[in-house]
């Protein structure tokens, strides 16, 4: 072994000496959450289309957690310009970026991914907790079979009207938001128990959903649910938050834990239904990486309401929300420790 | 020595040894025993031929699923859109389109936006959605081509969407059937071979992605792997083989080999990690480094084929080179090695074949990565082929379906070809004594 190691490791030596990487990097690279990929990746990929003479941005897809590891690493070509992140970053993350000399970070949130609870517009008013949507909708509420039939069986406190509810199927991106933002926050905080569990267990507790009615699968199409929500008042259906804002004449957002999702508690994360995407910039990168303060405009253009990112499923900050967005890539404004706490 | 081969006369005291009976065949006992050895035979023949059959139909299932699956992956949708370009009044100038900067005043003067008027324009309010995310492009690309249509009304076959190709070929929901059927009617769409898929690199739309970055990846990794992994691997074979004393330090470097050969292959995606990208700094997603690290994983395979093809060379070659004067080089390089070649070369192309095959290191190096563009050299960041297949089974849009099936296709054509390499080279090679 140490005779293969040892010439291998010269021409190891010698060929990371001739592809010099300690130079410039040409390319933009990002790491970061898979939720915020599909996106960064069409805005790549319209940046790649537009500016034929800039290299390709290499975009990998780490989750949030990992992908800040890497990202606080260090300053230098060998790290990554940007990275993507489905939560916002913890002030015990900034401190770790910063022990790596990772300062001047600028946090943009690009938009926000999420889902609505609604009914039609008509219907008698519900408000509902995540603890209730666990114990309505699990096929095994805390690990005996689901007998509920109506909202008074789930909590006296509701009115007795059949539980229905329409949602996406369980090959659904939108069925996987369901179940990671309300079925195992609301199992948790019905039966505390569960946290112990592991693994399979756990899934069959508290997030496999019940097949025998109350819970129909409505198929891919939104739009389909939305119609049926107005045909049958007593229904709820779950489906992305961007629908709930084209059909407000025909249908309410139910509020969750007290929260009703509007845009506001959706880009606040106030909503627990919803949460916002965030991309972070090293700044020390921008003028060092060509390409990167393009690509970020390019990025600020794609997230209007009608822009390319909203038809790949992304949600659309308000406009406040973007403005600020702007001004912070425009203006190169840093985050600081403040803001996190 | 002649006591085994030859064996001494029994002692029988003198006296001739008692002639033996006949066998009897036809008694009742005799007969049963050979049916039951005739029923052992057919019953091993069957087994054999049974474990050959299933396997046959694991390959025939799998082959034929991709194939269903990944014929429509080499196909296009295109849609004839006419596209009246006077009154779209795209703000370009002549000039700038004969220079570098085209592409950018083009995409400056909003010429996607203008595609997407003329296919409303043309198709109706749906009729964006008909097209593919890109088609914009094939726009660009006609009119770099010929400018002058810009003074003109032309029609220019862009890709459909993939949920209008996806229509064309199978089920979809009935609005998007009845456009495609009423497109269709119309003589608009038309289907043809998607050279953009060998050519093209990966893209967030299924019509437009490609597997040539992804090929390209391959072929740069495999090529770090094969000049660094052979002559190491060989070199090293030779010496254990030929030089090396035997002792307990060769007897512990021939344990590691062994062991080493066995190791996980994620372990040597941890190794490159930590040794060229921590050490040595060595750019991330980059084919050199994709290279190095499946050499180190591929080496002991190689090693251990070279030294098991060296061995089966008959000592007496060796005695006759060395007893006619030869040193001990030109021993190894003009007898042992051209005789141990085709054995070398077979565990090289099986060694490269898993390199070609894997993904768990590479993932470790950042190989698993969106870029739209095909490397350009060894330390500009790529992905590789079977990276490529794992990216496409994870999207959502179902256009990528019949694309990973496609590039499925491509991978097991490359295997393919390197093993009829592999084949003719030993072929040519192979000497008998």
């Amino acid at each position: 072994m140490p005779r293969i190691a040892f010439p291998l490791s010269l021409i190891a030596l010698a060929l990371s000496a001739c592809s010099d990487s300690g130079a410039a990097r040409e390319e933009i690279r990002v790491v970061g959450s898979s939720t915020v990929y599909p996106f960064t990746t069409a805005v790549a990929e319209s940046f790649n289309n537009s500016r034929p003479d800039m290299r390709a941005p290499v975009i990998e897809s780490t989750g949030t957690g990992a992908g800040i590891n890497q990202f606080c690493a260090g300053i230098g070509p060998q790290h990554p310009d940007l990275l993507n992140a489905s939560r916002r970053m913890t002030i015990g993350e900034f401190e770790q970026c910063a022990a790596n000399g990772v300062t001047e970070i600028m946090e943009v949130q690009v938009g926000a991914d999420g889902l609505a609870i609604a009914q039609a517009a008509q219907a008698q008013p519900l408000s509902l907790t995540r603890a209730h949507l666990y114990r309505a909708l699990a096929a095994n509420p805390m690990g005996r079979p689901n007998t509920a039939r109506t909202w008074a069986d789930v909590d006296p406190a509701l009115p007795a009207i059949p539980i229905t509810v329409f949602g996406p199927p369980s090959t659904s991106g939108t069925r996987d938001s369901f179940n990671e933002l309300m079925m195992e926050p609301g199992c948790e905080a019905a039966w505390p128990a569960a946290a112990e569990l592991e693994g399979d267990a756990y899934d069959e507790a508290c997030v496999l959903i019940r097949s025998d009615g109350p819970y129909v699968d409505a198929g891919e199409n939104d739009n389909l649910i939305v119609q049926k929500l107005v045909a049958d008042p007593s229904a709820i259906g779950i489906f992305g938050f961007s629908y709930l804002e084209e059909n407000a004449s025909r249908v309410r957002g139910l509020p969750i834990d007290g929260t009703t999702p509007t845009y506001e508690t959706v880009a606040s994360g106030a909503y627990p239904g919803a949460r916002p995407l965030y991309i972070y910039v090293k700044k020390r990168h921008i003028r060092a990486v060509p390409g990167l303060a393009a690509f970020l405009e390019d990025y600020a253009a794609a997230w209007g309401p009608d822009g390319p990112l909203v038809r790949r499923g992304m949600i659309a900050a308000p406009a406040p929300v973007r403005e600020r967005s702007a001004a912070i890539i425009a203006r190169g404004m840093t985050l600081s420790a403040d803001a996190l706490r | 020595m002649s006591s085994t081969l030859v064996p001494e006369v029994p002692v029988t005291n003198g006296r001739e040894p008692a002639e033996r009976a006949p066998t009897d065949w036809k008694t009742h006992a005799m007969q049963s025993r050979i049916r039951k050895r005739y029923a052992a035979e057919r019953r091993f023949r069957l087994l054999g031929l049974g474990a050959v059959a299933l396997s046959a139909a694991f390959l025939v299932f799998l082959l034929g699923t991709m194939l269903i699956n990944g014929a429509g992956g080499f196909v296009r949708t295109e849609i004839a859109l006419p596209l009246d370009f006077p009154a779209l009044s795209l703000d370009v100038e002549r000039e700038q389109l004969a220079q570098r900067g085209a592409d950018l005043a083009l995409a400056g003067a909003g010429l996607q936006n203008a595609v997407g008027v003329a296919a409303v324009s043309a198709f109706g309010d749906e009729g964006e959605d008909y097209l593919a995310d890109n088609a914009w492009l094939t726009v660009r690309e006609a009119i770099k081509d010929d400018p002058s249509i810009l003074d003109r009304r032309v029609t220019i076959a862009v890709p459909a969407s993939s949920r209008i190709h996806l229509a064309a070929t199978d089920d979809a929901e009935p609005a998007i059937e009845a456009a495609a059927a009423r497109l269709n009617a119309a003589g608009a769409l038309t289907r043809g071979f998607n050279w953009s898929f060998l050519t093209g690199s990966d893209s967030t739309d299924p019509t437009s992605a490609g597997i040539w970055g992804a090929l390209k990846g391959s072929l740069l990794t495999m090529a770090v792997t094969l000049a660094l992994a052979f002559p190491i691997g060989v070199l090293s074979a030779i010496y254990l083989e030929e030089y090396a004393p035997k002792n307990r330090w060769t007897d512990l470097i021939e344990v590691s080999i062994n062991n080493l050969a066995a190791v996980p292959s994620i372990i040597f995606g941890l190794l490159g990690l930590a040794v060229f990208l921590g050490t040595f700094n060595m750019p991330r997603s980059a084919p050199i480094v994709g290279g190095l690290t499946l050499a180190l994983m591929i080496m002991p395979v190689i090693v251990i084929a070279g030294r098991n093809a060296i061995k089966a060379v008959p000592p007496s070659i060796r005695d006759a080179a060395l007893g006619v004067g030869a040193s001990r080089v030109q021993v190894v390089f003009h007898h042992v090695l051209p005789l141990a070649l085709p054995g070398i070369l077979t565990g090289t192309i099986i060694g490269m074949a898993r390199a070609l095959g894997e993904t768990a290191p590479l993932l470790m190096i950042g190989m698993r990565a969106f870029i739209g563009s095909a490397p350009e050299d060894l330390a500009s960041p790529a992905t590789v082929l079977p990276v490529q297949i794992f990216l496409w089974s994870d999207q959502v849009s179902s256009g990528f379906v019949e694309k990973t099936s496609a590039a499925i296709i491509v991978l097991l054509v490359f295997l393919l070809a390197m093993n009829a390499l592999a084949i003719y080279l030993r072929n040519r090679f192979e000497t008998r004594w």
